[in-house]
């Protein structure tokens, strides 16, 4: 069991009003899944992302992450236990600027304390993967916005992470872009990475072996 | 990990040239003001700290009260130095120097034995041996303990010697002076350095004292002394009383010089200053004559130097958080991917720190560049301290220390960013720290405000000593340097000056009403049954029948010195506040005696012969001969004809000797150099503090606009006009800067009343000197923010929403 929701409650209080952003959400992720989560503006997809992937908090409820009580443990065990498990892909991509896309690749590794010629091997090995070793001195906007996705998941494949968490990675290119992506997601999973995707596009989601649809903060 | 920090810090300082180019460009200059500052400061109190036994060596005060003021002197009686030494086992040395005119001090003509060239040196003073032996200067050629033990003996500085002698001999050989060669002089000594450079002595030339005049009333030498160590000086002050008791007192007493004289001398007392304070500390009552600083100067460009390092401080650590936003993708990224707070934290310091260094290289750059002009502007000799082994070690550790400072609240601010609100959007660009912003723009508006109103002020004081009501008309007159050298022949070289078609009138005296020239204090009494009443001390001074005329004093009562009267020669015109001070309704034709009688014939309106920050204290002039100086007043427009003529008629009288002359307005001017200096250093730094400050606001202003950008559009889109825009965007600013002329105004006022105070005549402060450092304030601020304003309201609107 890779991670488990149980009664999860997110609420906001806005002029005395209680207004849920989540409410009582129960799933488990096993590993090797590919899940999509699906529901229209405002339903509470990337909110329910950011608590999986614990960059939000959430107020009752409780969330294991690989036998982790998420809920009861302390800020920085939490930061160390994403920061080594999970990658993160974004749909407008979060590549630094002013790095190169082989800088990008190596950041994370710098903070996870890598020697310099693991990281160099890290990174050759990822641009020779996703097949950009000749963009690796380019910096983010000379790509394209498919190039910059893709050195998006690369930049969170680099440590291994045991789950990816990607919030509309197609959002932001067209059809063809977005198909390759979808593409090599489905190879990522069948290599094993587990994957929760936020998409609004039912042909995104059907890449997925589940589906999750929330409307209002709640799983239907 | 590092390299990286650094790679980041240098691609950011790429990508926004104008705004790191403001940050780093202020940060510079702010080093560069505070640098120079820094090195003018360490001169000043540079001054007499390199003497062997500086701690111990003291100059003699003597103070007193007179009407309920405070008189103090330095100048004491031939015989007094011997007599402390002698009286005092715990004065080690006394040794004494004469810096008067009157006794052949201060200016006059040198001559190498071999040659027929006369120059002209200023720096001319007489001094005994034991001087030297209590200062201990560093000696380049000659024997120390015998420099000034023989009459005609005299020693000069190396850079002098060097002048005469270049072939490096110059010990042994003989000079004249004032081309008199039956009174040959042997140079004794050569002394290492240049004493004005480091002490507040500016004397090139030392002669052995000829003075034999072992009067206890005649005061005319600095006295100076070497204690033992662990002296107590408030009890040796006590017990050198008895001098006064001893001699000095009934010296006076057998003079007689009136009841209020006497109760003058009951309060006399002396005083030991340590010789390290005597450039900084000294007062201008002490009458020394010497080219002082100013601890106040000092304190006043320190300040300066804080505030203006503040400032540029304050502007990075602006920029920094206002730029925020622009770092918070990066923060809120790096922290997904894995870095701790603590990483974040050490790369802000870093880019800080890197800064910083860059900075620090400009500005000392920069100051280097300028420090030639900063040292014509402050008449020193400074220079880059490269080769002493502090300077580059302070300079890197200060570069870390500040860039530290100046880091750490933009470190801490930008690593607290939370990646779940920056990464969905969401961040709040520092409404939180608006209000600091503000404060800070506050703060550096309401510095430079403050330094605009001083600015003005000195400007208007400046201009007002200038251009003052002297009392005399310093124009078109030419002083004429010198005509010592005519020997018998003075009066018969101004009679033909006369006949030249371009010149108005001249005069023969030394007595002129601009500092460096004779001086000579006397004590005037008013006899009344054989017994002398009062006693005033005045000025008396030497002059011929065309004086008044040449120098255009005005007369107030009575008649000018006259040929017709024969009775002239014991004649004496005395100025407006010698006749007050006397207690005369109506002088003329009244008797009044310095050992001399004299019949007051005239008096003149008060005239200026001092430094204005003095006030104008009795003078009188007699007919008597001074023939070193003649000031010729020409007629307008034909200057340099009259300078051609009259130095062909110098030729006429002595060929070998060169022509010197200057104009009175501008020895005038110079009197007034130190206030001027001071005045001007003041101003170029102020400069620079107002600079850094509008760099900040132009930076800032920048940043606003572009923080506003998406409101500004969705605005233009719904129809706002272009001038609501604007208005829009510069009201913030003008509701910051009016807060500031707000608070700037009372401090202005304040300190510059204390700044005033020093000065016998003064400006007023006015209202509009604050309404316009107001408005120029408002006008600076305007010109920035209304560049950004400008170019945000004729952006296309969908542009800036599109990129949302």
């Amino acid at each position: 069991m890779l991670l488990q929701l149980h009664n999860i409650f997110k609420w906001v209080n806005s002029g005395g009003q209680r207004i849920f952003l989540l409410k009582d959400i129960n799933f488990e992720v096993r590993e090797g899944e590919f899940i999509s989560i699906m529901g229209p503006s405002g339903s509470g997809k990337s909110t329910l992302l950011n608590v999986i992937g614990m960059l939000d908090g959430f107020d009752e409820g409780e969330y294991q992450f690989l036998d982790e009580p998420v809920h009861s443990i302390k800020e920085k065990h939490r930061a160390n236990l994403y920061k080594e498990y999970i990658g993160f892909v974004f749909q407008s991509y979060h590549l630094l600027d002013e790095l190169t896309v082989k800088e990008n690749l190596e950041m994370p590794l710098l903070y996870k304390k890598y020697k310099g010629a693991e990281r160099k091997a890290m990174v050759a090995d990822m641009l020779d993967r996703f097949n950009i070793v000749g963009k690796k001195d380019l910096f983010p906007a000379q790509l394209s916005g498919g190039q910059q996705q893709l050195v998006g998941i690369a930049r969170a494949l680099i440590s291994n992470p045991k789950l990816i968490l990607a919030d509309e990675p197609t959002g932001n290119l067209n059809s063809k872009q977005g198909e390759e992506i979808m593409q090599l997601f489905k190879q990522l999973n069948d290599e094993g990475v587990t994957i929760i995707q936020v998409t609004h596009s039912e042909k995104n989601a059907a890449y997925g072996s589940r589906i999750i649809n929330l409307l209002d903060g709640r799983m239907i | 990990m590092f390299k990286n920090y650094i790679k980041i810090a240098w691609r950011n300082i790429k990508k926004d040239k104008l705004f790191t180019g403001i940050k780093i460009g202020g940060f510079a200059m702010g080093i560069a003001a505070c640098l120079l500052i820094a090195l003018f400061i360490k001169n000043e109190l540079g001054y007499d700290t390199h003497y062997k036994n500086k701690d111990r060596i003291y100059r003699v005060v003597m103070q007193g009260m007179m009407d309920g003021e405070q008189l103090k002197s330095v100048h004491f009686q031939l015989p007094f130095a011997e007599t402390l030494a002698s009286t005092f086992p715990e004065i080690q040395k006394a040794g004494k120097i004469n810096t008067s005119e009157l006794f052949g001090a201060g200016r006059r003509a040198l001559r190498p034995e071999g040659t027929t060239q006369n120059n002209f040196e200023e720096g001319f003073v007489y001094a005994d041996q034991s001087v030297f032996d209590l200062l201990e200067w560093e000696l380049e050629q000659g024997n120390p303990e015998n420099l000034l033990v023989n009459p005609g003996s005299v020693v000069m500085t190396a850079s002098k010697a060097a002048k005469y002698f270049p072939d490096g001999n110059a010990v042994g050989k003989t000079v004249f002076l004032d081309d008199n060669s039956t009174r040959p002089y042997t140079i004794t000594g050569i002394i290492k350095e240049d004493l004005s450079e480091k002490s507040h002595m500016d004397f090139d030339f030392l002669l052995a004292i000829e003075d034999t005049n072992m009067s206890w009333s005649n005061n005319n030498y600095f006295t100076y002394v070497l204690l033992d160590d662990n002296v107590d000086v408030a009890s040796l002050e006590k017990k050198m009383g008895s001098i006064l008791e001893n001699f000095v007192i009934p010296a006076y007493r057998e003079r007689m010089r009136g009841e209020k004289f006497m109760e003058v001398l009951k309060t006399l007392e002396y005083k030991l200053q340590p010789i390290g304070d005597i450039h900084l500390k000294s007062d201008l009552k002490m009458g020394d004559g010497l080219n002082h600083g100013d601890i106040r100067f000092v304190w006043l460009f320190a300040a300066i130097a804080g505030f203006v390092l503040l400032l540029a401080v304050i502007n990075f650590i602006n920029l920094s958080t206002a730029k925020s936003a622009n770092r918070a993708k990066e923060v809120g990224l790096k922290k997904t991917v894995g870095a701790f707070r603590g990483d974040l934290v050490s790369q802000f310091l870093t880019e800080s720190i890197l800064f910083s260094i860059i900075s620090f290289v400009i500005g000392v750059l920069l100051a280097w560049g300028l420090l030639p002009t900063f040292n014509s502007i402050a008449a020193k000799n400074i220079g880059m301290p490269w080769e002493t082994w502090w300077f580059l070690p302070i300079i890197g550790i200060a570069a870390l220390i500040i860039g530290i400072i100046a880091g750490l609240y933009p470190a801490f601010y930008l690593s607290a960013f939370k990646p779940v609100n920056v990464l969905k959007g969401s961040l709040s660009t520092g409404s939180k720290s608006g209000k600091l912003r503000s404060g800070l723009v506050v703060f550096q508006f309401t510095t430079s405000v403050v330094l605009i109103i001083g600015t003005l002020i000195i400007y208007k004081q400046m201009n007002f000593i200038l251009d003052k009501k002297l009392g005399f008309n310093k124009e078109q007159v030419l002083v004429i340097k010198g005509t010592n050298l005519l020997r018998n022949n003075t009066e018969s070289f101004k009679e033909r000056l006369l006949g030249l078609s371009n010149v108005k009138t001249a005069t023969i005296s030394d007595y002129l009403p601009i500092e460096g020239t004779k001086r000579n204090g006397n004590t005037f009494g008013l006899l009344r049954d054989g017994r002398q009443e009062i006693s005033v001390p005045a000025q008396i001074w030497r002059v011929d029948y065309d004086y008044i005329q040449t120098l255009g004093l005005q007369l107030k009562n009575g008649r000018s010195f006259s040929k017709e009267f024969a009775s002239d020669s014991s004649a004496i015109v005395i100025n407006s506040s010698m006749a007050k001070e006397l207690g005369f309704d109506d002088p003329i034709g009244k008797r009044i005696n310095n050992g001399e009688d004299w019949t007051i014939i005239g008096v003149l309106e008060d005239f200026h012969y001092k430094n204005l920050k003095e006030e104008i204290a009795p003078v009188s002039l007699v007919i008597g001969n001074s023939p070193s100086m003649v000031s010729v007043k020409l007629n307008k427009g034909e200057t340099t004809r009259a300078i051609h003529a009259i130095e062909a008629i110098w030729q006429d009288y002595v060929p070998q000797q060169a022509f010197e002359y200057t104009f009175l307005d501008q020895e005038f001017a110079q009197m007034h150099d130190d206030v001027q200096r001071m005045g001007k250093i003041f101003n170029s730094f102020a400069l620079f503090a107002i600079l850094v400050a509008c760099l900040g606001l132009f930076a800032l202003s920048a940043f606003l606009v572009e923080q506003r950008k998406k409101e500004i559009s969705i605005r233009m889109v719904l129809g706002a006009p272009f001038k609501s825009i604007y208005q829009l965007l510069t009201f913030d600013f003008v509701k910051l800067i009016l807060i500031s002329i707000l608070i700037a105004t009372p401090i202005g006022w304040y300190l510059m009343n204390r700044w005033l105070e020093d000065f016998a005549y003064r400006i007023n402060i006015s209202w509009w000197v604050f309404v316009l450092s107001g408005l120029l304030a408002l006008a600076v601020a305007f010109l920035t923010v209304s560049y950004q304003a400008i170019k945000a309201g004729l952006v296309n609107p969908a542009k800036s929403l599109r990129a949302e």
